[in-house]
C-alpha cells in the first residue's frame, strides 16, 4: 500500500475550485461533491482512513490509482493523493490547478463587485426616486406647478408659482 | 488666469434667460445679513478653476442661452471674469450677472471691462427686510435689473416664483433660484 500525501492548497472557495478541476479534465460527472467528507478508495478496492469532501474516483484518475480527494478546511482544501499518483497529480498538476482557480477566483470577484456595484446603483436609484417624489408632493402642497427634466443620471425639477 | 469658484451647474433656467451655465464664484465682501449662500463669503481657495477648464465647460453644454456670474461677488473677481465673458460671448452666448454692488459703485478697470461684457446686470445688496420671491431675478426689492444690450429686455423677465431643484445620482439635492422656503421643499444644500 502506497502512501497518501497530502498538501496544502489555498483554495478556499469551492466553486472556483469545481471550475478549475473541470479545466484540468475533471469536469461534471467525473467529481463527487460531498456536504459531509466521505472516504477515499484505494486502487485495490481498500477503503482509507482518508476522507474528502470533493472526491474523483480512481477510476477517472488512471489505472492503477487511488481515489484523489480534497478535504475542505476553514484555510482551503486539502488535496489527499496517494504517493503512486504523486507522480501525475503532484506539485506541477497542483500549480497548472492552481493557475486555473486564480483565473475563476478573480472573474468571481468581478462577479462580486459588479452586483455590488449594482446593488449600490439600484439603492441610490431607488433613493432619489423617493426623494422627488417627496419634494414633488412637498412642492404640489406649497402651490408650485413641477416639470420634471432628465439630464442623463440627474433628474432636475422646475417648480414655478405664478404671482395673480 | 483663474477664477476662485464655489461651484457650477451646467444647465439651469432659474439664474437669468433661458438655459443658462451658471457659475458661483467664491468670495464677497459684503456679506448681506440673510444671503442664501454665506458657504461663498470666504476668499479661501476653494475650487480654482482655470479659464480654459471653466471655457471647455460652458462649450461642452449644447443648447444653452448664456452663462451667468453669481457667488459670491463676481465683481470680487473681475478680470478673469470679463476675460471669461469675452470668451463667452464669441461663442454668441449672453452673459448674465448678480452682483452685491450698486452700478455705481462697479468703478474700478476690471469691473468696468466686466461690465462691458454682460447683457443683463442684477446689482443691488440683498435686503432681508426688503425680501421677496415675487421678484424676477431678485432677491430684495431694491435691486436693480439693467439690460446693458439690447439682447434682452423687460419682455424676457419670467413672472412668478422659480424654484429648480438638482437630484444627483448620488442623492446630492440642490435647490436653486428664488424659493420661499428652501428647507420646506428639501432639507439640503442650496445654491
Amino acid at each position: 500500500m502506497s502512501a497518501y500525501v497530502t498538501l496544502l492548497t489555498p483554495m478556499t472557495d469551492r466553486e472556483c475550485l469545481l471550475h478549475a478541476l473541470a479545466d484540468v479534465g475533471f469536469g461534471e460527472g467525473k467529481v463527487e461533491v460531498h456536504q459531509e467528507a466521505v472516504g477515499l478508495t484505494g486502487y485495490e478496492g481498500l477503503e482509507r482512513a482518508q476522507r474528502a469532501h470533493v472526491v474523483i474516483r480512481k477510476q477517472h484518475v488512471g489505472g492503477s490509482s487511488n481515489d484523489l480527494g480534497f478535504l475542505g478546511t476553514p484555510t482551503g482544501h486539502l488535496l489527499i493523493v496517494s504517493d503512486y499518483d504523486r507522480r501525475t497529480y503532484g506539485q506541477p498538476w497542483m500549480q497548472r490547478l492552481e493557475a486555473r482557480y486564480v483565473h475563476h477566483a478573480r472573474i468571481k470577484e468581478e462577479r462580486a463587485a459588479e452586483e455590488e456595484r449594482r446593488r449600490i446603483a439600484e439603492e441610490k436609484r431607488k433613493l432619489v426616486q423617493a426623494q422627488k417624489q417627496a419634494i414633488v408632493e412637498r412642492a404640489k402642497k406649497l402651490g408650485y406647478q413641477v416639470q420634471e427634466k432628465r439630464e442623463g443620471d440627474k433628474v432636475r425639477l422646475v417648480l414655478l408659482r405664478r404671482v395673480y | 488666469m483663474e477664477v476662485n469658484v464655489a461651484r457650477w451647474l451646467p444647465r439651469s433656467a432659474a439664474n437669468g434667460p433661458g438655459e443658462r451655465f451658471v457659475l458661483w464664484t467664491q468670495g464677497c465682501a459684503l456679506a448681506c445679513p440673510g444671503c442664501w449662500n454665506p458657504d461663498t463669503w470666504s476668499f479661501a481657495p476653494r475650487e480654482r478653476m482655470t479659464m480654459d477648464a471653466i471655457d471647455a465647460l460652458v462649450a461642452e453644454t449644447s443648447g444653452i442661452e448664456g452663462v451667468t456670474f453669481t457667488g459670491g461677488e463676481p465683481f470680487a473677481q473681475a478680470a478673469p471674469l470679463a476675460e471669461l465673458a469675452r470668451r463667452v460671448r464669441r461663442r454668441g452666448l449672453s452673459v448674465f450677472v448678480f452682483t452685491g454692488h450698486t452700478l455705481d459703485e462697479i468703478r474700478s478697470p476690471a469691473g468696468r471691462a466686466l461690465l462691458a461684457e454682460v447683457d443683463v446686470l442684477v446689482s443691488g445688496r440683498f435686503v432681508q427686510e426688503r425680501r421677496s420671491v415675487q421678484l424676477a431675478w431678485r432677491g430684495s426689492h431694491n435691486q436693480e435689473v439693467h439690460f446693458l444690450t439690447e439682447r434682452y429686455g423687460l419682455a424676457d423677465m419670467p413672472s412668478g416664483e422659480h424654484v429648480e431643484l438638482h437630484l444627483w445620482p448620488d442623492g446630492r439635492v440642490v435647490v436653486t433660484g428664488f424659493p420661499e422656503e428652501p428647507e420646506a421643499l428639501s432639507s439640503d444644500s442650496r445654491a
